[in-house]
This record gives structure tokens, C-alpha cells and sequence, in this order.
């Protein structure tokens, strides 16, 4: 990572507090051809706004992430990447590959478990995005899930999801978000990917800004009634 | 060695460090020094919030011992009143600590418990702060009542009359050849060790994941406190640092106290506390920049008895 060090200071130097974008993209058969071209097209298309807000404030330098999933998840970054002037390799849909979200759950969970996160970084974005309802076997969606919100950050996490379709918008994902404050934020069409990329974008930035009305973004943002914002408040008590 | 007993105090004059970068010397306790520094947070100054962090430090008079104190506001708007927060908790934590003394010295433990004072002093500090944070909360209150609105607020939140007061604190004492140490809350209290090791005079607290604190506000504070004593004379510092979480978030080493501590000893060894005077306010301003964490940073350096003398310019008394 990207570090400023002053001889005078005691200490390996000063840097931003990371903010971590975690990707979990669809990957599964279903996705292929137009939708997996719109995905791919709205991640490089996100990437811009991510970076000029990295530019503007005054607090987070942002590093991105990416697990493609389908059947199994595989790491597409594995290594933290500076947002700033990164360029998105393009995504592939698996053959035949199911929609199972468990196991890509679980990964994330061992990239944000205590000790490999740093202490000081933000609370970390998980950004899922899905064409279809998970496919795993019995009990497979649910221990991911847990294993990913039994560690802080995950539990933490500013979770968002983006349903491609209407047909996406499923209990799942009502589930990995887990707060009746945020809505899954619904692709109707393949256009419509970029533009929702971008809002989870804007909901990343702004709500990890100190001393943000996190509230009156998230309302902003996603229309929310006034006093539906609970997950973006924090900075609290215990 | 038999640890020395703390002298009858008198009352101790605080002096909250003013809300801007700020440096401050003594000289006390077999030649302790302090140096502070406190910078406002980029962020902060982006969103016109003001330096919620404070600072304060007293001699103790009647027994040559200094206590420190450091505390961060929460910024959260729900913690509208932190900065009076944080500026009550280092006032009430020096008076403390200067009222336990006085105790102590008024009415010491018998002969066979001589040597348990300063775990007396541990473990009277939290309720003692504790007790006087709520009162003068409450004082605050009476003087500026909560406007309509506000309690409008607390009672949606169902906060209860000092959640918009919220502070962290870290404290130290050190008096009789001994550091004892309290803190509630986030922010980081190192010692550094002549050889350059650390070590951490009070218990970590895995409820701190960094967006959250405990909190003087909280409803059981006392059991969030953590606390310390510590025999220098056994196992004699050359620094300790209080300092709010500002500046432990800006530093780009995870964990960074190991290299941090080895060379704070060796500017330890070189360096005299008129040079740390003056570059302590650098310190704080560039972690609080937005090259750093952009939070308010707050900083308290105790300089140990082995350190340099050689003062470079500085001007500080001792």
C-alpha cells in the first residue's frame, strides 16, 4: 500500500485508513452473454466514481477486491487493489455453473477475519450481484452467511445487493443484507447495472465519510422513509 | 524497593489543553515530563465539526507524581455534547486522581498492606471519574438544558441524559515509582521500553472493532474500564504514550506500536523534551491530515526519567 513516511515520526509513516470494496459477482451460467457484458461494463464503469471520490475526501483511500462465483467461488482479485487507476479485467461466465452464494460468503469471511483485515481500516463494502435465486444444497447459503457475520467486519460490513431482474429480488438477498433499511437495489434491464453500480458506489463513499449525515444519504439514495437508516449509523457506542 | 508513598495533595489546578495544536512541558515525579499536542481532523474541519478531542495534565502537588489525561468525543450525532464530554473527563480524571490521593494519604492502609496503594488507586480511579463525569454532566445539563428538539432526540434514541456527552478516556498516573493506568474506550496507551519493546499497560478489548466504543456514556461504563499498575522501579519506561485513536489509525504499519516503539526509544535516548515539543504538533497535524486518519488526533508523550536532557532550543521547565 501507498505510504507517506516523515523521517521525524517514530513508526513506518502515515497512510489513509483503507476502505475495502468487496465484489461478489454472479459467474454462473445464466450469466452469459449480455448480462455478464453489462456487469463487466458497469464494474469498470463504477471504478471512475470510486476513484474521484478517493480523490475528494479527505480520510479513505479505497483498495477493491473480487470473487467471481457460480458453483464454487474463485478469487478474481485476490490482493487488494488502490482503486486509483486500477483497470477491471473482464469477468467470464462458468459453463453451466450454479449460483451457489455460501461458499463465496465464506470466502469473503477469511479475507475480513480479524488479523488479515487491518485494525484501522473502515467498515469494508460487500457489494453482491446476482442474476438468480442461490442454488446451494441445504444449509450451504445459511453457514456462509454466518461464517461471514460472525467475523466484525463482515457483521459491519455496508452489505448491498443488486438484483439483476426482478426474478433476482430474493429472500437471499434480503438475507445477506440483513437490515429492513436497505433495499436490494433492482436492475430491471441490463442498462439499468451501471446505474445501480453507481449508486451502491455513492452509498459506499458517502456513508463512510466521518460526520456524514448517513441517514440523509441513504434516504437520498435509496428513497428511504426518515428514520429508515439504521445500518449506515455508527461511530457509537457500544 | 520499597514503592513511596504519595504526600497529603493539595488542590490541583488543571488546564485543559485549548482546542488546537498545543504543547505543554513539565517536570515531576523523578523527572517525568509530558509534552502534548492536539490537531483538528481533516474530516472534521470538511463537515465543520470542531476538535472533539482533549487533553490535560497536572502535578500532583503533595507528592511530586503528574497524572495525564486524554479524551476523544464521540462524533456520532447522537453524541451532540462530546466535546464538553471529553473536555469534563480529563478535568474529572485529574481530580481523581488528586482526590485518591489525598484519600490515600489521609488515611493510608495499615502497616502489612503498605505496598497495596497503588492498586487502591487502580482501582479506585473508574468509579471515582466515573462519579464525578455523571455530576458534572448533570451540572452541564442544568446550566444548558436540552433544547426541545434535543430531547425530542434522546427520547426516539432512547438515550438516557448523558449519551450526548460521550468520550472515551485514557489516563495516567505516576507517582511513588509507580504508573497506574485507566482507560475506557478506544485510543492507544503504549509503553515503551528502554531496549525498545512495548507493552501495553492496560487489557486489550476485543468489543472495540474500531466503529464502535465503549463510552463514559454507556450504562455500565465501570465495567468497561480497563486498568493497570505497573512497578517502575522494577521495570522502569522510557516513554508512554496516550494518545486518541486518530493517531493510531493514521499510521500505516498494522500493527505499528513494534517499530513506533523502537524508535520512540531511541529518539528517547537522543532527544530532550524541547525537541519533542516542537515536533509533536507535527505529529498530531499530520495524522489528523488527510494524509492520515482525518480524525481529530490527540496526543500525550510522558518522557521517563532515563531520557535525554539535551534540549536543542526547547523551552520547557523542569
Amino acid at each position: 500500500m501507498t505510504q507517506t513516511t516523515f523521517s521525524q515520526m517514530p513508526g513506518g509513516g502515515i497512510s489513509r485508513r483503507p476502505l475495502h470494496v468487496l465484489v461478489l459477482a454472479d459467474c454462473s451460467g445464466g450469466m452469459k452473454g449480455e448480462k455478464m457484458q453489462a456487469l463487466n461494463y458497469a464494474i469498470a464503469d463504477m471504478i471512475p466514481h470510486l476513484e474521484a471520490w478517493e480523490r475528494d475526501q479527505e480520510q479513505a483511500k479505497v483498495y477493491i477486491r473480487a470473487i467471481a462465483f457460480a458453483t464454487e467461488p474463485r478469487w478474481h482479485i485476490r490482493e487488494p487493489m488502490p482503486v486509483t487507476g486500477m483497470r477491471w479485467v473482464p469477468l467470464d461466465p462458468v459453463y453451466k455453473g450454479l449460483t451457489n452464494m455460501g461458499p463465496a460468503f465464506s470466502m469473503a469471511a477469511d479475507a475480513l477475519a480479524p488479523g488479515v483485515i487491518e485494525r484501522r481500516a473502515l467498515r469494508p463494502a460487500i457489494i453482491l450481484i446476482t442474476d438468480g435465486l442461490a442454488t446451494d444444497p441445504p444449509g450451504q447459503f445459511e453457514s456462509g452467511l454466518a461464517k461471514l457475520m460472525d467475523t466484525p467486519a463482515g457483521k459491519s460490513a455496508l452489505r448491498l445487493s443488486i438484483a439483476i431482474g426482478r426474478d433476482a429480488q430474493s429472500d437471499a438477498l434480503t438475507k445477506f443484507i440483513d437490515d429492513p433499511a436497505v433495499p436490494v437495489l433492482v436492475a430491471d434491464s441490463t442498462e439499468d447495472i451501471a446505474d445501480r453500480l453507481v449508486a451502491a458506489s455513492l452509498a459506499v463513499s458517502r456513508m463512510s465519510e466521518t460526520g456524514a449525515d448517513r441517514g440523509a444519504v441513504a434516504r437520498r439514495l435509496f428513497g428511504l422513509p426518515e428514520g429508515m437508516s439504521g445500518v449506515f449509523n455508527q461511530d457509537t457506542i457500544v | 524497593m520499597t514503592p513511596r508513598p504519595p504526600h497529603v495533595p493539595k488542590t490541583v489546578p488543571v488546564t485543559p489543553a485549548p482546542a488546537k495544536t498545543s504543547t505543554t512541558t513539565t517536570a515531576s515525579e523523578p523527572e517525568w515530563q509530558v509534552v502534548t499536542a492536539t490537531a483538528r481532523g481533516r474530516s472534521h474541519i470538511a463537515h465543520g465539526l470542531s476538535n472533539e478531542d482533549a487533553v490535560a495534565h497536572a502535578a500532583l502537588a503533595g507528592s511530586d507524581g503528574i497524572v495525564v489525561a486524554v479524551a476523544d468525543g464521540h462524533g456520532h450525532e447522537r453524541h451532540f455534547r462530546s466535546k464538553t464530554g471529553s473536555a469534563l473527563a480529563v478535568r474529572v480524571a485529574c481530580e481523581a486522581a488528586d482526590a485518591l490521593l489525598a484519600e490515600l494519604a489521609a488515611d493510608p492502609p495499615p502497616a502489612a498492606a503498605a505496598d497495596t496503594w497503588p492498586f487502591l488507586i487502580r482501582d479506585g480511579l473508574p468509579p471515582a471519574i466515573v462519579r464525578s463525569w455523571r455530576d458534572e454532566v448533570g451540572r452541564d445539563i442544568e446550566a444548558n438544558p436540552y433544547s426541545e428538539l434535543e430531547l425530542t432526540s434522546l427520547e426516539q434514541e432512547g438515550d438516557g441524559p448523558e449519551i450526548p456527552y460521550g468520550a472515551t478516556l485514557l489516563v495516567a498516573v505516576i507517582t511513588g515509582g509507580w504508573l497506574i493506568s485507566a482507560q475506557i474506550g478506544d485510543g492507544d496507551l503504549v509503553a515503551v521500553h528502554p531496549d525498545g519493546e512495548f507493552s501495553c499497560p492496560v487489557p486489550g478489548d476485543d468489543r472495540l472493532d474500531g466503529l464502535r466504543t465503549t463510552s463514559l456514556c454507556q450504562p455500565d461504563p465501570l465495567d468497561a474500564f480497563r486498568t493497570g499498575a505497573r512497578d517502575l522501579t522494577a521495570e522502569p519506561l522510557a516513554a508512554l504514550l496516550l494518545a486518541t485513536d486518530g493517531y493510531g489509525n493514521a499510521q500505516a504499519s498494522d500493527p505499528w506500536q513494534p517499530a513506533w516503539a523502537r524508535d520512540m526509544a531511541g529518539l528517547a535516548a537522543e532527544r530532550g523534551a524541547g525537541w519533542f515539543a516542537k515536533q509533536l504538533p507535527v505529529w498530531a497535524e499530520l495524522c489528523a491530515s488527510g494524509e492520515g486518519s482525518g480524525d481529530d488526533t490527540t496526543i500525550a508523550l510522558l518522557l521517563g526519567p532515563a531520557s535525554a536532557r539535551n534540549e536543542e532550543g526547547g523551552t520547557w521547565t523542569g
